[in-house]
């Protein structure tokens, strides 16, 4: 087996998937986590100067879907048909607009301009969070509300999304309220008992 | 035991930009596919039919696929232009994901450039174009140089990130004549792609689009 290192910052967001993979596979890893004030040391090591980075028997691999994607491969997690993978790796590049879209509001989460907050929840994160979860609701329901958005079993994008809805909650409590096959699919996702095990064990971090 | 080849539409605006590389690996791989083109105006209409409300869509026998990477993915997946290991398939993947982490910083320029709307074009070639293409570029160069400057970004084969980029490059010259001369391994990278005889083809008749 290769040895893998995952480098990314003291938090979920983008590395997190990669790291629930390597969990629910059950494939030791060394979970390299970057401080603020170590992250200019590091930097330039890091090929495209960005986290996560993945380290197969330590040749770089950037780019967080990348990675999920290339981890989900190798554990089973990404469809079983190439147009199931494909599907998978729609909606994958689906969230990172979204995502994009979100980043002013997730800039002003980490300030103190609770004003500002309140601002970019209405303007940015509502707007943001409608488009993109009606889009997945749909996908929810057209794929059978079985629990998974694509095809008949978990793949790196259940994971990627439920774990996006567990931080996005901290700072806006019931955000995907109007979106119960989504919250059904996250229920089912993170209660699964090999995630569910690292979920209880993983360190706390704002997000 | 007889396989039939699925139908293939690619439905896309009328220009190059994120359906394009789509095109050429149909191109490249001489499989038969509806060119769909829907013009601006006729876009507002088609919008609600798309499972995002964007484009590029393949439809592979009439079920829809969106997300211009992952029909790029799945098709050269298909055809054979996605790297030779899972490994040089994830590095073309990253390549890809930073090409448009790229594309959004030099944005605000394009849409200018391409007449989308209006802005002070000298200022966002200083300010968005130049930075946004040193810091992509100067990646692809190393990137192209531990590749072995071998004219392809991932292995020794051609794959979809080097017709992504090359075709990006196509549409940059037009309004930024010199923009890769500090780049000259991405140039050989161009110019091998580019100069494919079954690429080529396709490149000398396709439809000429302001993006």
């Amino acid at each position: 087996m290769p040895t893998y290192k995952l480098s990314y910052f003291e938090g979920q967001g983008l590395g997190e998937v990669s790291r629930q993979l390597l969990h629910l596979s059950e494939t030791p890893f060394e979970d390299d986590r970057i401080s603020q004030e170590d992250w200019p040391k590091r930097k330039d090591s890091m090929p495209f100067a960005k986290l996560p980075v993945l380290f197969v028997d330590g040749k770089p691999l950037p780019q967080s879907l990348a990675i999920a994607r290339y981890l989900a491969n190798q554990f089973g997690f990404a469809g079983k048909t190439p147009f199931e993978s494909a599907w998978v790796d729609a909606l994958g590049d689906q969230f990172k607009d979204y995502f994009s879209e979100m980043v002013p509001y997730f800039m002003a989460l980490g300030g103190d301009n609770e004003e500002e907050k309140s601002r970019l929840q209405l303007e940015v994160a509502e707007p943001a969070i409608n488009k993109f979860f009606s889009i997945l609701e749909k996908r929810a329901k057209d794929n059978g509300s079985n629990g998974h958005f694509v095809g008949d079993s978990l793949t790196w994008i259940d994971i990627h999304i439920s774990d996006h809805m567990g931080v996005g909650e901290k700072y806006f409590p019931n955000a995907y309220a109007a979106f119960p096959t989504v919250l059904a699919l996250r229920e089912g996702t993170v209660s699964l008992p090999k995630l569910k095990e690292w979920i209880e064990k993983r360190p706390v971090t704002p997000y | 035991l007889l396989t039939t080849m699925p139908s293939y539409k690619l439905s896309y605006f009328p220009g190059r930009g994120l359906g394009e590389v789509s095109r050429q690996l149909f191109h490249l791989s001489d499989t038969p596919f509806e060119d769909h083109r829907v013009p601006m105006d006729e876009w507002p209409a088609y919008k609600d039919s798309t499972p995002f409300g964007q484009m590029p869509v393949l439809f592979v026998d009439g079920k829809p696929l969106p997300q211009s990477f992952a029909i790029a993915r799945f098709l050269a997946d298909q055809f054979g232009f996605a790297g030779k290991t899972p490994f040089e398939a994830a590095w073309v993947d990253a390549l890809a994901d930073q090409y448009k982490d790229y594309f959004a910083e030099i944005r605000p320029f394009l849409f200018v450039v391409f007449g989308f709307g209006e802005g002070d074009k000298e200022k966002l070639k200083k300010k968005v174009a130049e930075p946004a293409i040193n810091k992509f570029f100067g990646i692809l160069e190393k990137r192209a140089k531990d590749n072995g400057s071998n004219g392809h970004l991932v292995g020794n084969s051609l794959t979809w990130i080097d017709l992504q980029v090359s075709d990006h490059i196509g549409v940059l010259e037009l309004y930024l004549p010199n923009a890769i001369s500090a780049y000259p391994l991405v140039n050989e990278i161009r110019k091998k792609t580019t100069t494919d005889p079954k690429l080529k083809e396709w490149l000398d008749k396709r439809p000429v689009t302001p993006f």
